[in-house]
C-alpha cells in the first residue's frame, strides 16, 4: 500500500474517532437535558475532550496540507479556521453558568461537525480505496 | 347587628359587603382588608369613615367597592382617576428641547403654562394597590377618535375590554404606571376559595399576559413576549400581611408532577381524593389533611392557608433535608489596603457592622461569623469564646491559601461577641498607615470558602481595589476608545473564568456572595458582579467613596444595615411549574440553573426579582392555567420550609383579550432582562436594536390585527390602553445607563446599572427606567403632610423639561438617586426656607443633606425626601444632589439625562421615538398592503 493509502487508511481512523465525539457529546447534551447529569459535572467531563479533538483535527488537516492532499486540505480549512478562532476568543470551553443558555447553538454546532465527520469518513474512505485500486494493476 | 363604627382604631375603614352579608375591614393605608375587625388602637378616631350597608354592590365583583376606596381614598374613588384630557400637557410641542441647550425664551414660555393638576391624592405605591378594575371604570376621552374600531367589543360578559388609544395623540400619563395590572377573570368556580388572597399578589408574581393565549401561533400573532416575573421573598413594610405559614407539616402534592396543593385544586370523590390542577391527576388527600394538630379535634380543611392563600410557607418535614438546618453564617472580607482604608471605607464598615450586631438573624443563638481582612496579603482573626482580645495571623502565602488555626476563627456570634467588638472597633486604626496597594481578593475568597464550606453560608466582600495579585486577579481593561464600538460588550462580560468556576463552587457548598465595591477607580465591576449573580447574592457599588463626606458614609451605613439585619432564606432551590403545555424556557435573575428547571441559590436576599420566559408548547385545552413557585429553603431562624407562590390565570383563543390582558409593568420587566443578556452575549447595539423591534412588532402585530387600518396606512398608532406606556417604557430602556449609546459611560457604571435592570423588582425598576418627577414650589398645600396614606406626594409630571420653569424647585429621582433641581431665578425666600442661605447665587450643587428648618415648606421638602427614600422595598438609600439650572455641566446633564422625554444627543426625544416606531410600523405593514392591493386590482 503507498503513501496516499496510509494516509487516507489514518484519516479514515481520525474521522471515526472525531464522528464518535461527537456523538458522545450530543449523547450528553441529551442527557443534560433530561436532567441525568448537572451542568457542571457535563462541562467537566466535555471540557477535557474538547481540546484533544480540536488537536486530532488540526492534526489532521495540516496533514494533509504537508502531504499535498489540497482537496481534503481545502475542505477541513473551514472547520480548522473555525475552531482556532474559537480558541483565540476563548469560548471554546463550555460554560457551566450558561449552560442551559447556550445549548440550542451548542447543540447545533455539534450536529453539523456529526454530519460534517460523516461525510468525510466516506470521502476519507472512498480516497484510500481509490489509492488501493491504483496500486493494484 | 351592630354597627363596627366605634370600635376601629385610626387608619380602618368598614365596608358591607351585600356577598357576604357581614362587614369587611379595611386598612386604608396599605389596602389590606380583612373579615375580622382589627384590635382597637389606644386612641380612637374620633369619625371612623363607616359606609352605610349599601344595596347596590351586590353586582360588583367581590371586595371591589372597598378595593378602590382603599385605593383613592373614601368618597372620591372617580374623582381621582387620571383625568385624561385635563392631564394631556398642552399641544404637542414642535420645538424640541435639548438638554443642555436650553434657550432662555423656552424656559420664559413655559412659565406661562399651569401646573397641571390631577387631583391631590397621594398614590399609594402601585404595587401594594390592591386590584381593581381600572381600565373599564372610565375609558379614556381619546376614545371617541378612534371609534371605528373593533378593539371596544366586550370580551363576553365578565373579561377584559380592549381600548385602544392612539400614541400621536395621548402622551405618557405617568399615573398609570401606578396601577394594578390588568385583572384576572378567571372562569367561575375554579378557585376553592372565596378569599382575596387566593391568586398571589403582583408583587410575588405576575405574568406578562393575563389571560394565556391557548396557543403559541395566536401568542405569536400578538408579539409579546410571554414570561413570569417574580419576586418570591419579598420584605413587608409595617401592616402588610404576613405569608401565612402552614406549621402541621402536612404537604399534600401531586404524585406525578410534584405540584403543592393549592386553591385551584379540586376536591373530588366526597372530598376523599383532589384533582391536580396542572396535570388533572387525581392524589388522595393526606389522611391528617382535616385533623387540627394543634388542638387535636377534626379540624377545618377549607381554612386551611394552603387553599386560601396564593402565597404560602409549608413547615417542611425531614424528608426535605439533605441535612439537619443550618445556622447562617457570615464572613466579612474586609479590604484594608491603602485606597481602602484612606477611602474611610473600612472605618464605616466596621462601624456599621458593630451597630447592626444585634440586628443580625440570630434567633436561637446559632449564628457565626468571621472577618478577614486583606490587602496582599490575609489577616485572619481569632475570636476566642468568652475573651474580649483578638490576635492577627498574618498568612502572606497567597498561592496556596490554608487556614492558619483550625479553631476560633469562625466563631459564635453571641460567644464571641465581646472579641468581635473590640477587634471592629480597632481594626480600621490597625492598618491606619497601611501602604500596601493591590488586592489579594481571589485568595481572600479561598480563605472564606474553605472556613465555611462545609456549612454555607454568606460571604461579604467590601473591596476598593482591583484585585491585583493571586488567583482572580483583574487587569485594567477601561479602555476610552472601545467605549460606544461593537467591542464595548466586550468589557461588560467576565474577564476571567475564576469568578466564574469559584461561583460554581460557592453554590454547590451553598455560599453565596455578597459585593459591596467602592473602588476610586476602575475596578472591573462587570467580573466581579459575576459571583453575587451566580451564588444569588447582590452587587453594590459605591464609586468613589469617600466617608469624609457624611452623604457617602450615611448611604453606605444605611444599605449595609439593611442588608447585615435582612432575614435571609439559606440553602434555597427554586422551581417553577406550570400547567400542561407551558414550559420555562429560559431564565434572568441572580442564581445557578442548576438542572433544566432547577434554580441553585445558596442565599436568597429579600427583593430581587427573577424573570423566567414561558413557552407555550401545544394547544392548551384548560379554561384556565397555574404557575406554581416554590421555594425550598432554610430560614436563617434554622427551619426549613417551603415557600409556595401560586398564580391561576385563564386562558382565551382571543387576540383582542390577549392584548387587553398584557401587563406593561411585567412587559418591561421582562424585556430589561433580556436586553441586558443580549448586550453581553451580543452586542449593545444588538440589544438597543431587539428592544425597538420587539415595540414594532407588538405595534405592528396590533395595528394589523386590532384597527380597522389592517394593513393599510393610518394616521395613527394604535396600542391598547393597557400598553399605553410600553413605548416610553422601552424608550427608558434604551436610555438608561445599562443599555444607551454613548461613548462616556464608564464600563463599571455600565455593569452596575445592567446588574441593577436583571434584579429589580418592579415596583423599583420602573421608576429606576421611568423616573420620578415632581414640581415641589407650586405643589398643592397639602403635598408634603401627613394624610390619610402618610406623607402625600405632589403629583408625577412627565418627563420633559417643558415642565421646569425658572423659578421652580423640582424632585428627579430614579430610585438610586434624588435631583433636586432649582432653577436659576428661583426667589430668595425659596432658597432661605428650604436651604437656609440668603440667595440662589450662595447655594452649592451636588451632594447634599438638607437641613431641617423652623418653616412649613422645609418641613413638607424633606417629607417628600423621606417618602421617596423609603417608599419602596428594597435596601436602596438614594443620594440627594441639588442640581443648580446653571451649575455644573455633568450633573446638570445626570439631572436632564432622567427625563427621557427629551431629546439628548443622538437619543430621540418621545415624540420622535413615536415618529421613528410609526415609520417602522407602516413600513412592516406595507408588503401586506401591497399584496392586498395586488390581488384586488
Ligand atoms: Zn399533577
Amino acid at each position: 500500500m503507498g503513501y496516499a493509502g496510509w494516509l487516507f487508511l489514518f484519516a479514515v481512523l481520525m474521522a471515526a474517532g472525531l464522528l464518535f465525539t461527537a456523538v458522545f457529546f450530543m449523547i450528553m447534551f441529551s442527557d443534560l437535558e433530561s436532567d441525568y447529569i448537572n451542568p457542571v459535572d457535563l462541562c467537566n467531563k466535555l471540557n477535557q475532550f474538547v481540546l484533544p479533538e480540536h488537536t486530532a483535527h488540526a492534526f489532521l488537516t495540516v496533514l494533509f496540507l504537508i502531504s499535498g492532499q489540497f482537496i481534503a486540505f481545502l475542505l477541513n480549512a473551514p472547520l480548522l479556521a473555525f475552531n482556532v478562532r474559537k480558541i483565540m476568543n476563548q469560548n471554546h470551553v463550555y460554560d457551566a453558568t450558561e449552560i442551559f443558555r447556550t445549548l440550542e447553538p451548542h447543540k447545533k454546532e455539534i450536529f453539523i461537525k456529526l454530519g460534517f465527520y460523516l461525510l468525510s469518513f466516506f470521502y476519507y474512505l472512498y480516497r484510500m480505496i481509490l489509492a488501493l485500486v491504483q496500486e493494484s494493476p | 347587628m351592630a354597627s363596627p363604627a366605634q370600635q376601629l382604631p385610626p387608619g380602618w375603614t368598614a365596608e358591607w359587603d351585600a356577598t357576604h352579608q357581614r362587614y369587611l375591614f379595611i386598612e386604608t393605608h396599605t389596602g389590606h382588608t380583612q373579615w375580622e375587625p382589627p384590635a382597637a388602637g389606644p386612641e380612637l378616631s374620633p369619625q371612623p369613615s363607616v359606609s352605610p350597608p349599601p344595596s347596590h354592590h351586590a353586582k360588583r365583583r367581590q371586595y371591589a367597592a372597598g378595593q378602590t376606596q382603599a385605593y383613592y381614598g373614601v368618597g372620591d374613588s372617580l374623582a381621582a382617576v387620571p383625568q385624561y384630557s385635563a392631564a394631556a400637557p398642552q399641544p404637542q410641542p414642535t420645538q424640541l428641547f435639548t438638554p443642555g441647550l436650553a434657550a432662555d425664551g423656552q424656559f420664559q414660555q413655559q412659565q406661562q403654562q399651569p401646573p397641571p393638576y390631577y387631583g391631590g391624592h397621594a398614590e399609594p405605591e402601585y404595587i401594594n394597590a390592591p386590584q381593581q378594575p381600572v381600565y373599564p371604570v372610565q375609558p379614556p376621552s381619546q376614545m371617541g377618535v378612534l371609534a371605528d374600531q373593533f378593539g371596544q367589543m366586550t370580551m363576553g360578559h365578565k373579561g377584559l375590554r380592549l381600548f385602544t388609544t392612539n400614541l400621536l395623540t395621548s402622551p405618557p400619563e405617568p399615573l398609570e404606571l401606578r396601577q394594578p395590572p390588568p385583572e384576572i377573570f378567571l372562569p367561575p368556580n375554579s378557585c376553592l376559595s372565596q378569599s382575596p388572597y387566593a391568586n398571589a399578589d403582583a408583587s410575588y408574581q405576575r405574568c406578562t399576559l393575563n389571560a394565556i393565549p391557548t396557543t403559541n401561533s395566536l401568542l405569536n400573532k400578538s408579539k409579546i413576549p410571554l414570561g413570569l416575573v417574580l419576586t418570591p421573598y419579598r420584605s413587608l413594610k409595617e401592616g402588610e400581611e404576613e405569608v401565612p405559614v402552614v406549621t402541621d407539616t402536612v404537604i399534600a402534592r401531586c404524585r406525578r408532577c410534584r405540584t403543592y396543593i393549592n386553591p385551584y385544586v379540586q376536591f373530588i370523590d366526597g372530598g376523599n381524593r383532589w384533582r391536580c390542577c396542572m396535570c388533572s391527576l387525581s392524589n388522595e388527600v393526606p389522611q391528617l389533611f382535616d385533623w387540627d394538630q394543634v388542638r387535636n379535634q377534626p379540624g377545618d380543611r377549607w381554612a386551611r392557608a394552603e387553599l386560601n392563600h396564593g402565597v404560602v410557607e409549608f413547615v417542611a418535614p425531614t424528608e426535605y433535608m439533605v441535612r439537619p438546618p443550618q445556622p447562617a453564617v457570615y464572613i466579612f472580607l474586609i479590604d484594608v489596603s491603602h485606597s481602602a482604608i484612606q477611602s474611610g471605607m473600612v472605618a464605616t464598615a466596621t462601624r456599621t457592622i458593630l451597630e447592626n450586631l444585634d440586628r443580625i438573624p440570630d434567633e436561637n443563638g446559632r449564628t457565626k461569623v468571621s472577618i478577614i481582612a486583606f490587602d496582599t496579603s490575609l489577616y485572619f482573626f481569632t475570636l476566642p469564646s468568652g475573651g474580649a482580645e483578638s490576635s492577627m495571623l498574618v498568612v502572606s502565602d497567597i498561592d496556596d491559601v490554608f487556614l492558619p488555626k483550625p479553631t476560633d476563627l469562625l466563631v459564635n456570634l453571641q460567644e464571641a461577641r465581646p472579641a468581635l467588638e473590640t477587634l471592629l472597633g480597632r481594626l480600621s486604626d490597625m492598618f491606619q498607615d497601611n501602604h500596601t496597594v493591590g488586592s489579594a481578593l481571589g485568595p481572600a475568597l479561598q480563605a472564606g470558602f474553605q472556613m465555611m464550606a462545609p456549612i454555607g453560608g454568606k460571604i461579604m466582600v467590601l473591596t476598593a481595589s482591583l484585585p491585583s495579585i493571586g488567583v482572580g486577579a483583574l487587569k485594567n481593561r477601561e479602555d476610552p476608545k472601545v467605549l460606544g464600538t461593537p467591542k464595548e460588550s466586550g468589557l461588560l462580560q467576565a474577564a476571567s473564568p475564576f469568578y466564574k468556576t469559584f461561583a460554581i463552587e460557592c453554590s454547590r457548598a451553598q455560599v453565596s456572595v455578597d459585593m459591596f465595591l467602592f473602588s476610586p477607580g476602575y475596578q472591573d465591576v462587570a467580573t466581579l458582579a459575576c459571583l453575587p449573580h451566580y451564588t444569588a447574592g447582590q452587587t453594590f457599588f459605591y464609586p468613589a467613596f469617600n466617608a469624609s463626606r457624611t452623604e457617602d458614609a450615611i448611604k453606605f451605613a444605611h444599605e449595609f444595615g439593611k442588608v447585615l439585619a435582612m432575614p435571609i432564606m439559606l440553602e434555597a432551590v427554586m422551581r417553577v411549574r406550570a400547567s400542561k403545555n407551558l414550559r420555562m424556557s429560559s431564565f434572568h435573575g441572580n442564581f445557578f440553573v442548576r438542572s433544566t428547571d432547577l434554580l441553585a441559590m445558596p442565599a436568597v436576599p429579600q427583593d430581587l426579582s427573577y424573570a423566567i420566559e414561558v413557552q407555550i408548547e401545544d394547544t392548551i385545552t384548560a379554561p384556565f392555567v397555574v404557575f406554581q413557585t416554590a421555594v425550598l429553603h432554610t430560614t436563617c431562624y434554622g427551619e426549613r420550609r417551603i415557600r409556595v407562590v401560586t398564580t391561576a390565570l385563564p386562558t382565551t383563543s382571543n387576540l383582542s383579550e390577549v392584548f387587553a390582558s398584557a401587563d406593561q409593568v411585567a412587559i418591561a420587566t421582562l424585556l430589561a432582562n433580556k436586553a441586558v443578556e443580549r448586550s453581553i452575549t451580543h452586542r449593545l447595539e444588538d440589544s438597543r436594536d431587539a428592544l425597538f423591534n420587539k415595540m414594532v412588532e407588538v405595534l405592528t402585530a396590533y395595528k394589523a390585527s386590532m384597527t380597522a387600518a389592517g394593513a393599510g396606512a393610518s394616521a395613527q398608532l394604535a396600542i391598547s390602553e393597557n400598553l399605553k406606556m410600553l413605548p416610553v417604557l422601552v424608550l427608558g430602556l434604551l436610555k438608561n445607563v445599562g443599555i444607551r449609546q454613548s461613548a462616556q459611560i464608564p464600563p463599571d457604571l455600565r455593569a452596575y446599572a445592567q446588574a441593577l435592570l436583571t434584579s429589580l423588582p418592579s415596583q423599583i425598576l420602573i421608576p429606576y427606567v421611568y423616573p420620578n418627577f415632581y414640581s415641589l414650589h407650586n405643589m398643592p398645600p397639602e403635598c408634603g403632610t401627613v394624610g390619610e396614606h402618610g406623607i402625600i406626594m405632589p403629583p408625577p409630571l412627565p418627563l420633559t423639561s417643558e415642565r421646569l420653569e425658572r423659578h421652580g424647585l423640582y424632585v428627579i429621582e430614579d430610585g438610586q438617586t434624588i435631583f433636586l433641581w432649582i432653577g436659576r431665578d428661583a426667589v430668595p425666600q425659596l432658597v432661605m426656607d428650604v436651604f437656609n442661605l440668603p440667595s440662589y447665587e450662595v447655594l452649592r450643587g451636588g451632594k447634599t443633606t438638607l437641613p431641617v428648618l423652623d418653616n412649613p415648606f422645609s418641613q413638607r421638602v424633606t417629607a417628600i425626601i423621606q417618602k421617596t427614600r423609603e417608599m419602596r422595598r428594597g435596601v436602596y438609600y438614594p443620594h440627594l444632589y441639588i442640581v443648580k439650572e446653571d451649575g455644573e455641566p455633568p450633573l446638570r446633564l445626570w439631572a436632564l439625562s432622567c427625563l427621557i422625554q427629551d431629546r439628548a444627543d443622538v437619543l430621540p426625544s418621545y415624540q420622535q421615538f413615536i415618529s421613528q416606531l410609526k415609520d417602522k410600523v407602516s413600513v412592516n405593514s406595507m408588503p401586506s398592503f401591497a399584496i392586498f392591493n395586488w390581488m384586488f386590482m
